[in-house]
C-alpha cells in the first residue's frame, strides 16, 4: 500500500516515523510548501519530498494520503483527494464548520474513497482501557466524569494555531479529543456549558476552556483545555459511577524517569505542538494509522468514523457558542 | 478576656467533636459545656472532657461563655445562632450558614446588633497549602487570575444529611460551600452569576448527590465546581478538596490532602491513605479564639459564609431551570 503525508510539521514527522514501521506499508511522497521540512520528513520515510501535491500524486501514485495540515485547509485538500480518487486519513479535528464537515463526508460518498479523522485518542491504550472497563461495567452507571488536557501554546507554520480562524481554538483543537471520548463512553449529549478566556498578548497568549456537557443518560462531565500551560503536557481523567471510578493522570503514570546531571537536563521545548511521549512498542498513531489502513484494506468500518468527527465537531462548536452567549446549548438529535 | 469560655451547641454535624478536642489542646479555653437534645450522641464527649450537659441550647446561653460552637442540623443553624446573638455571645457557625439569603442575612444582621462576631466554619481556609496559595495569589506570582477549577468530592453521609426537611440540599449544598469559599477568597471578586447542574446519580437517595457548578465572578474570573458525593465504599479515603488556579503568569494546583501514606493492610480489603499533613481544624479554631481572645476580628466572617451558601442555593435554582442565575444583590 502506497502512503502519502501532507504537511511536514508535527503531525506529519509523527505519521512519517510510524509509516516508516509498517509492513506491507510503503511511503509514496511527502509534500510541504516549506522544502526543508519537505526533505527533512522524506528522510524520515525514505521518500521523496514534493512542494507541489498535485506533482507528488503525478508521480507517485499514492493509494492513500495523510492530510496533516493546518485545519482551516482540511476541506479544500480532502475533497480535492477524493476527486482524485484517493483514500484520506486527516487529522482532527475535521473542519471548522459543520458545512465543511458534511461537505467532506459528502465528497468520500460521491468519490467512493475512504475517509478517516485522527481522533487518536480511543488508539491510546490508557485512554481503550479505561473505556472498555466502563463497558464492562466497572463504574457501573456513569456520573460525573472530568477530563484535563493541558499543554504548552501549541506553534505552527506560520503560527496557524494563534489565529482562532485557521485552528479553531483550544477547544476544536485540543478538547476535541476528549469531546470524542467523553460520547464513546456516555452517547449523546444533551446539553453543552462552556466558559473560554483567550489573549493573545505578548508573554501572556494562553486559551483556557472548562466545558460542562450533561449526556442523554443523565451523566455529567466536565472538560479542561489549555494552551498556555507553563508544565509538561498532561492529561488526566476521573469517571466516577454508582459502582466505581476509574481514574488517570499521566503525570502519574512513567515507567521510565531518566535524569542525568551537568548540564544534559533537558525540557520541553516550548513552542513546538507538544505530542504524548509513552515508552512502548509503538505510540498511539501507529495504531490508528495501521488500523484505518486496515479498514481500507479489509472495507471494515473504523472505531472512530467521520460521522463521529462531525458529532464532536458540533459538540465543540456547541461549546464556542455557549462561551461566547454565557448560555447552555441544547444539542439537537440530528446534526 | 485572659480565658475564653466557650460551649458547644449541638453534635449533630460530627465536625464538632474536632472542633471540642481542637478546643482542648487550649489552655486559655474553658469548654463550659455541651447542648444537645440527643444525649446520647454526647454522653462520650461529656465524659472523656468532663463537661457539663444542657438538654435545651437555651440553658447553655444562660451561662457564663463568652461564645459557642453551633454544629446543630443546617435548619436549625438561624434560630440558634439568632437566639446566641440576643444572648450576646459570639459564634462559629458550621457550614453551610443558612438555608436561603434572607435568613443569613438575619443572622448577620442579629450578630452586629448584638455587638457579637458571627464565624463561619470554612476550616479549609486554614489548610497550610492554601495559606501558601493565597500568598502566592497575593504576591501576584500568577499574574491576574483567569479562572480555577476545584474539586470537594465526598462519601455520601447518610443521616439527616439525606434528609431534605433537615439539611435544607444534598451533595451541592452539603460541598459546594468550601471550596466557593476559597474561591471567593481567591479571587478577591463576587460571585455574580451561577450554572449548575444538580442530579442523584449515585446512590438511592431522595436529595441531590451529583452535580456540577459553574460560577462567572464579577471581575471576570470564571469557575467550575464538582461537589459530588462521588467516593465509594473501595476508594482509599473519604474525598478530596483539590483547587487549580489558572494565571496570565502562571497556574497552581492544590491537592489538599496529599500528604498522605498509602496504606495497604488485610485488615481492609482496600487500600487506604492516611492523612499527615496539618490539621486544620485546630486552624479554623485557633483563628476564632485568637479573635475573641485579643479582640480581633474573626478570619471568616458570616458574610464569607452568605456569599459562599448563596452561589450553592442559586445553583439549585439554575439546575431547576437550566438556565444561568443572577446574583446581583446583596454582595
Amino acid at each position: 500500500m502506497k502512503v502519502a503525508i501532507i504537511g511536514g510539521g508535527t503531525m506529519g514527522t509523527v505519521y512519517g516515523h510510524n509509516i516508516a514501521k509498517m509492513e506491507g506499508v510503503r511511503a509514496a511522497g511527502v509534500c510541504d510548501v516549506n522544502r526543508a521540512k519537505a526533505e527533512r520528513l522524506a528522510q524520515v520515510c525514505a521518500t521523496n519530498a514534493y512542494t507541489s501535491m498535485d506533482r507528488l500524486l503525478a508521480q507517485e501514485a499514492p493509494d492513500v494520503v495523510c492530510l496533516c495540515i493546518p485545519t482551516f485547509l482540511h476541506r479544500s485538500y480532502f475533497e480535492q483527494l477524493a476527486a482524485a480518487g484517493k483514500h484520506v486519513i486527516c487529522e482532527k479535528p475535521i473542519a471548522l464548520s459543520l458545512e465543511d464537515a458534511r461537505s467532506m463526508i459528502e465528497s468520500s460518498r460521491k468519490h467512493q474513497v475512504r475517509g478517516f479523522i485522527g481522533q487518536v485518542l480511543r488508539f491510546f491504550p490508557n485512554y481503550a482501557d479505561a473505556a472498555e472497563k466502563v463497558r464492562a461495567g466497572k463504574i457501573g452507571k456513569p456520573g460525573v466524569a472530568h477530563f484535563k488536557r493541558i499543554s504548552a501554546f501549541p506553534a505552527g507554520e506560520g503560527n496557524w494555531f494563534r489565529d482562532r480562524e485557521q485552528s479553531g481554538g483550544v477547544i476544536l483543537d485540543l478538547m476535541i479529543h476528549d469531546i470524542d471520548y467523553a460520547r464513546l463512553l456516555f452517547g449523546d449529549v444533551r446539553s453543552v456549558y462552556a466558559r473560554l478566556h483567550h489573549s493573545r498578548k505578548p508573554g501572556a497568549e494562553m486559551e483556557y476552556a472548562q466545558v460542562t456537557l450533561k449526556f442523554r443518560n443523565n451523566a455529567i462531565a466536565s472538560l479542561e483545555g489549555f494552551w498556555g500551560y507553563p508544565g509538561p503536557f498532561t492529561t488526566a481523567f476521573e469517571l466516577a459511577g454508582d459502582k466505581g471510578i476509574i481514574r488517570l493522570d499521566s503525570s502519574q503514570a512513567h515507567s521510565l524517569d531518566i535524569k542525568t546531571g551537568q548540564s544534559g537536563l533537558t525540557s520541553q521545548v516550548q513552542g513546538q505542538v507538544q505530542v504524548p511521549q509513552s515508552p512502548m512498542k509503538h505510540d498511539p498513531y501507529f495504531y490508528e494509522i495501521s488500523h484505518f489502513l486496515d479498514c481500507i484494506r479489509e472495507d471494515k468500518t473504523p472505531i472512530v468514523t467521520m460521522g463521529d468527527a462531525l458529532h464532536a465537531l458540533s459538540i465543540a462548536l456547541a461549546a464556542e457558542h455557549s462561551a461566547r452567549t454565557g448560555l447552555p446549548v441544547e444539542m439537537e438529535g440530528e446534526i | 478576656m485572659n480565658e475564653i469560655k466557650i460551649g458547644m451547641i449541638s453534635f449533630a454535624h460530627m465536625h464538632a467533636a474536632s472542633y471540642l478536642r481542637a478546643l482542648a489542646r487550649r489552655n486559655d479555653v474553658k469548654v463550659v459545656g455541651i447542648a444537645d437534645a440527643a444525649h446520647d450522641r454526647v454522653k462520650p464527649f461529656l465524659e472523656h472532657y468532663g463537661l457539663a450537659y444542657y438538654a435545651d441550647y437555651h440553658d447553655l446561653l444562660k451561662q457564663d461563655v463568652d461564645a459557642v460552637i453551633v454544629c446543630s442540623e443546617n435548619v436549625h443553624h438561624a434560630e440558634i445562632t439568632m437566639a446566641a446573638a440576643r444572648a450576646k455571645k459570639h459564634v462559629l457557625c458550621e457550614k453551610p450558614l443558612g438555608l436561603s439569603d434572607d435568613e443569613m442575612r438575619q443572622m448577620i444582621q442579629a450578630c452586629k446588633a448584638n455587638g457579637v462576631q458571627l464565624m463561619t466554619a470554612f476550616p479549609c481556609r486554614f489548610l497550610t497549602s492554601v495559606m501558601e496559595a493565597k500568598q502566592a495569589i497575593d504576591r501576584g506570582d500568577l499574574g491576574e487570575i483567569v479562572a480555577m477549577k476545584g474539586t470537594n468530592r465526598g462519601m455520601m453521609p447518610g443521616g439527616w444529611f439525606i434528609d431534605k426537611a433537615l439539611s435544607g440540599g444534598g451533595a451541592v449544598l452539603d460541598h459546594t460551600v468550601h471550596v466557593t469559599d476559597l474561591m471567593n477568597w481567591f479571587s478577591g471578586s463576587s460571585p455574580v452569576e451561577v450554572f449548575a447542574h444538580a442530579e442523584t446519580l449515585f446512590h438511592d437517595v431522595d436529595i441531590d448527590d451529583a452535580g456540577m457548578v459553574h460560577i462567572l465572578y464579577e471581575n471576570g474570573v470564571f469557575a467550575v465546581l464538582d461537589p459530588s458525593w462521588s467516593r465509594n465504599s473501595a476508594f482509599p479515603t473519604w474525598g478530596d478538596v483539590t483547587l487549580e488556579v489558572v494565571g496570565t503568569k502562571g497556574c497552581l494546583q492544590i491537592d489538599a490532602f496529599a500528604q498522605k501514606n498509602e496504606i495497604f493492610s488485610t485488615d481492609r480489603a482496600k487500600g487506604e491513605w492516611s492523612y499527615w499533613g496539618d490539621n486544620m481544624d485546630d486552624g479554623l479554631i485557633d483563628g476564632f479564639v485568637e479573635a475573641l481572645r485579643d479582640g480581633g476580628a474573626v478570619p471568616v466572617t458570616g458574610m464569607d459564609g452568605y456569599r459562599s451558601a448563596r452561589v450553592a442555593l442559586a445553583a439549585y435554582r439554575s439546575a431547576q431551570s437550566g438556565r444561568p442565575v443572577q446574583l446581583t444583590e446583596g454582595r
